[in-house]
């Protein structure tokens, strides 16, 4: 049993025209029991920067934590948000930081930069970043999300577009999987404002 | 797992769907043979027709494949002789099922689907694991790209729920040129994922014309 199918989740981050949704499922386990079904695995790090946590829940509320910490003292030095690609770095280097003795969590970063570009990107557990034009998934549930994603997707969507894509890609895949489930959360950022909605799947 | 002296099998890679339709079944593997990281061929089929209205596609250990592949295929010819017509599809699944559960204790490594017509000549899809549990189906997908096409098939074509009444099929009500659309989609998605899917897709239907095979080229990276 792998510490990374410990509590299970699900995360996937889409782009579309200037725009980007990023998703997570809702189940909190320990192993075969649910515990919650309200957990929340996606963090806002500024009004135009998110970042989804898979993988232990203990360890990603940490690492949420202490990059929150990083940003807000960003924000003192230099009095202005993160750009996402900052952002992925520094998250990046925290990880590393812990080569030998991991966080066990695999991030997906998304974000609006400069000109409100949207901006995706995952890393594994010790800090390598993937950049990705399309969409990132990470979790238990991320082969069927690969799967899902790339039959689903298409570039250059539209806010509502987008957000139907991203749920149904995230709905069927954690239908998929045991560990994830329970309904999904998913965020739609465009340059004007911020959807926040909460899927009702299968409550299994 | 391949350090230890006594690991007899090897895992050849591959992806093998099935689709049941209301009087066709369209029955897909891709065509590439792995091991570890290379390529042994780009053009190897993992389909094999049993019977006239019944067609095996195995992915997995290619030893024990040909092997199982073989033994069914003697089986059906014997089957042929005794009872001067050919296995139906519902029959050669038992005998599928029974075939994978004789070795229970040394499995044949072999992921199955069986597709074809049953004798009302509507489509029937049976799924198996490597010892013999098997499931009518209307969908499935076996292999390395399984967990990667199974939940975009769920999405296109969700069965309905067995505690359902009055019982409802479970087969698509899509048309044969959807449904064969819909395996060359879900192919090439899998292609981009999955390292040991791609070279070229094979697609058998069966209808009560008879079989038509189809080849379409993958990605081959």
């Amino acid at each position: 049993m792998s510490i990374f199918e410990y509590n299970g989740s699900a995360v996937v981050a889409m782009v579309g025209k200037n725009c980007f949704a990023i998703a997570s499922d809702r189940r909190l386990g320990v192993q075969l029991q649910t515990i919650a079904t309200d957990f929340q695995r996606v963090f806002k790090i500024h009004d135009k920067l998110y970042i989804g946590l898979s993988g232990l829940a203990t360890d990603a509320q940490t690492l949420y934590q202490r990059l929150v910490f990083r940003h807000k003292l960003y924000q003192l030095r230099e009095e202005r948000d993160m750009k996402p690609q900052t952002f992925a770095s520094l998250v990046s280097a925290l990880l590393y930081e812990k080569r030998f003795g991991p966080y066990f969590c695999q991030p997906v970063i998304a974000g609006l930069g400069e000109d409100n570009e949207p901006f995706i990107c995952t890393m594994d557990c010790i800090g390598a970043k993937e950049l990705a034009k399309d969409f990132v998934v990470s979790g238990t549930a991320s082969e069927s999300l690969y799967g899902a994603c790339e039959s689903m997707y298409k570039p250059n969507m539209e806010p509502e577009e987008l957000f139907e894509t991203i749920s149904q890609a995230l709905l069927s895949s954690v239908d998929r999987d045991c560990l994830s489930g329970w309904g999904g959360y998913v965020l739609l950022v465009t340059p004007t404002e911020v959807q926040e909605r909460v899927l009702k799947g299968r409550m299994d | 797992m391949s350090r230890r002296g006594d690991w007899v099998y090897e895992n050849n890679g591959g992806t093998c769907v099935a689709v049941a339709g209301a009087d066709y079944c369209v029955v897909a593997a891709d065509t590439r043979l792995s091991v570890g990281y290379s390529i042994l061929t780009r053009d190897h089929s993992k389909i094999c027709e049993l019977a006239d209205k019944c067609v095996l596609a195995s992915s997995g250990f290619q030893g024990d494949i040909k092997a199982l592949h073989k033994n069914l295929a003697a089986r059906e010819l014997l089957y042929q002789h005794q009872h001067n017509k050919r296995m139906s599809c519902p029959a050669m699944a038992q005998l599928l099922s029974n075939t994978l559960y004789y070795k229970r204790f040394f499995p044949y490594y072999a992921f199955n689907v069986l597709g074809g017509l049953d004798s009302e000549g509507k489509g029937c899809v049976f799924t198996y694991d490597a010892v013999g549990s098997y499931e009518r189906t209307g969908y499935s997908a076996q292999g390395t790209g399984s967990s990667l096409i199974m939940p975009v098939l769920d999405n296109q074509l969700k069965s309905p729920s067995p505690l359902l009444l009055p019982a409802r099929d479970a087969v698509t009500p899509l048309s044969e040129l959807e449904a064969v659309d819909l395996v060359k989609d879900v192919f090439a998605s899998a292609t981009e994922r999955d390292i040991y899917t791609g070279d070229k897709l094979e697609i058998v239907v069966i209808n009560k014309a008879g079989t038509k095979r189809e080849y379409i080229d993958l990605r081959k990276d």
